[in-house]
């Protein structure tokens, strides 16, 4: 399997969850929900991808997009707080 | 006659009273605030009050005006004694006259609480040992009250009235005199008056937008403090609505502002946007911020977000059109409250709501005034512990359930008048109605409806909705009229365009027959 060096954004409760806001890591994720089950094996995140966005190269995209070398992906949570 | 009075006479509280009967009133409640003989540990022998007449009259007028028109009482009225007092003598009397005990007794309390808080008085109290002092100024919120120091004790220079300059905007080419008369002209609902709320009210007031409404169903908290620094720790316990609409007035007078304390729900909504030019959601929830959303689309009114997490947050405007994206095109699965932490839960550095409070505030200035700014398909996302920002480009989605609903309502034909007036309830079924019976089981033992219809109590009806066809031409039923109105526009917000309220009930019936 190919694998890609892909750069990777957390945000609120993932950022937590990741102790981290952002990574590049080399991923053979062929796309974002691939690349996210991926994660949630080295991470605990508690969220699962349907209450998610992903946002692929500053526009928000589909779980099945394919993923590309260079990509920069954004997983966010939606947030409530005010 | 004024509703609210200055004397420098003894108050005669017998014919202040007399003033207050109506025959439509069941009940009368009344405050009398005395000269007591003692203040924080010293003994008191009298008192003088002196007032700035010319604002406290208009201020003590207007809370009375508030207080008649948010409790719904018949009449209502204030006096305050100025000049020197005795022990024992009445300083301040408030009479209410309502319908029922509830609101009287509500409402008088308001006047007297509002007073204290707002009516520019001064209370010079004199001591057994000789020494006098003023008092009470501190409390005081009007705007110009608090120009003179701490020279309480001698003498009392009055305040000097200051009038709004918007001279430091006004100067940007972008604003001008045409600018600032669209602010002036300008309504905008804030759904929130804690982290987010505070900036948004400060600048939206201090730009001299012309009309606020504040909406918050909760009372100020000590764990509050640290991001809503507008308000007081004294101030705890009092609505935040309410705090908030002062603290407006205090910073502009020329703001004409209504603060309503509750919960943002499908049954208030649309009224109280109506009017609104801009909707602000400066809410902590998923549940408000979803029906502010589904309220856009309906009204083709625009929304701008805001969110706060720990130490970052999310900003989106929803234009309300067919084109653009909304947050449910964002946000497709219902998200539930409690799966992600809020302030309360998670936490938050007290200047992170403050940035974006302030952000929504300076979108929402620009969006009045026409210029550019945050598109309406984007998300901003800001990390203020990186301070980076990301701008996500956000589409309109061809599924999104939300434009679908709000596309049918607008396709529709021109909606049908909520209340409907009929001689008979033969005449209604003989129209094409199927009745639904909002009224309580007890209320339907007395006077059981003649014609078959569903039975659903008010507390029943929005969960049994999904049990019903929104297409059917259902008459809703209850009393007076006043209850299945309120189903009824419940139940069209829900999809049910063709649903209509009995106007003036069963009782309205009787005195047609």
């Amino acid at each position: 399997m190919a694998e890609r060096t892909i750069r990777v954004q957390y945000y609120a409760l993932l950022r937590e969850q990741a102790g981290r806001s952002d990574e590049t890591l080399t991923t053979g994720a062929r796309d974002a929900r691939e690349l996210y089950a991926e994660l949630s094996q080295r991470y605990p995140f508690t969220l699962p991808a349907e209450m998610l966005r992903v946002a692929i190269n500053a526009e928000f995209g589909e779980w099945n997009q394919p993923l590309v070398a260079g990509d920069a992906v954004v997983f966010i949570p939606p947030v409530a707080g005010g | 006659m004024k509703t609210f009075l200055f004397s420098t006479s003894p108050l005669d509280t017998a014919a202040l009273q007399r003033d207050m009967r109506d025959v439509t009133c069941g009940g009368f409640a009344a405050f009398e605030g005395w000269v007591r003989n003692h203040n924080e540990g010293l003994d008191v022998t009298r008192l003088e009050y002196e007032a700035f007449a010319e604002l406290a009259e208009k201020e003590g007028a207007r809370i009375v005006d508030e207080a008649i028109a948010r409790f719904g009482v018949t009449r209502a009225a204030c006096v305050h004694r100025v000049g020197s007092l005795a022990l024992g003598d009445v300083a301040v009397w408030v009479g209410v006259s309502a319908a029922h005990r509830d609101e009287a007794f509500r409402a008088c309390r308001y006047i007297i609480d509002e007073v204290k808080h707002r009516v520019p008085i001064w209370k010079k109290e004199h001591y057994v040992n000789g020494d006098s002092g003023w008092v009470n100024c501190e409390r005081c919120a009007m705007p110009a009250a608090h120009t003179h120091e701490h020279d309480h004790a001698h003498g009392h220079a009055h305040p000097q009235v200051h009038t709004p300059d918007y001279s430091r905007q006004i100067a940007l080419r972008e604003v001008g005199m045409e600018g600032q008369a669209r602010l002036r002209g300008a309504s905008v609902l804030v759904v929130g008056a804690g982290g987010l709320g505070v900036p948004v009210l400060q600048y939206l007031a201090g730009a001299g937008v012309g009309r606020l409404g504040i909406v918050d169903a909760d009372r100020l908290e000590p764990s509050n403090l640290h991001r809503q620094t507008w308000y007081a720790l004294a101030d705890c316990g009092r609505e935040k609505s309410t705090l908030a609409a002062e603290r407006v007035r205090a910073l502009n007078p020329e703001v004409r502002v209504e603060s309503h304390t509750l919960r943002l729900d499908d049954s208030n909504a649309e009224r109280l946007a109506a009017g609104h030019d801009l909707i602000l959601d400066c809410s902590d929830n998923f549940a408000t911020k979803f029906l502010l959303n589904d309220l856009a689309l309906r009204l083709r009114k625009p929304v701008l977000f805001a969110s706060v997490y720990q130490y970052e947050g999310q900003l989106q405007l929803v234009r309300g059109d067919d084109a653009t994206a909304c947050l449910r095109c964002v946000w497709p699965e219902a998200t539930r409250d409690g799966l992600v932490g809020n302030c309360a839960e998670a936490g938050v550095l007290g200047p992170v709501p403050g940035v974006f409070g302030s952000l929504q505030a300076l979108e929402a200035l620009k969006l009045l005034l026409g210029l550019p700014g945050l598109a309406a398909d984007e998300m901003l996302i800001f990390d203020l512990i990186s301070l980076h920002t990301q701008r996500l480009r956000a589409r309109r989605a061809a599924d999104c359930d939300a434009h679908r609903r709000a596309g049918a309502a607008v396709a529709a034909p021109a909606p049908v008048e909520l209340e409907v007036r009929f001689a008979s309830l033969t005449e209604a079924q003989a129209a094409g109605y199927t009745f639904i019976d909002v009224r309580d089981a007890r209320e339907r033992a007395d006077e059981p409806l003649p014609s078959a219809a569903i039975h659903l109590p008010m507390s029943k009806l929005l969960i049994e909705a999904a049990t019903l066809d929104a297409g059917m031409r259902y008459l809703l039923v209850c009393a007076t009229g006043k209850r299945s109105a309120a189903a009824a526009s419940l139940l069209r917000s829900q999809g049910f365009s063709e649903c209509r309220s009995l106007q003036g009930g069963l009782k309205g019936l009787k005195a047609t027959a």
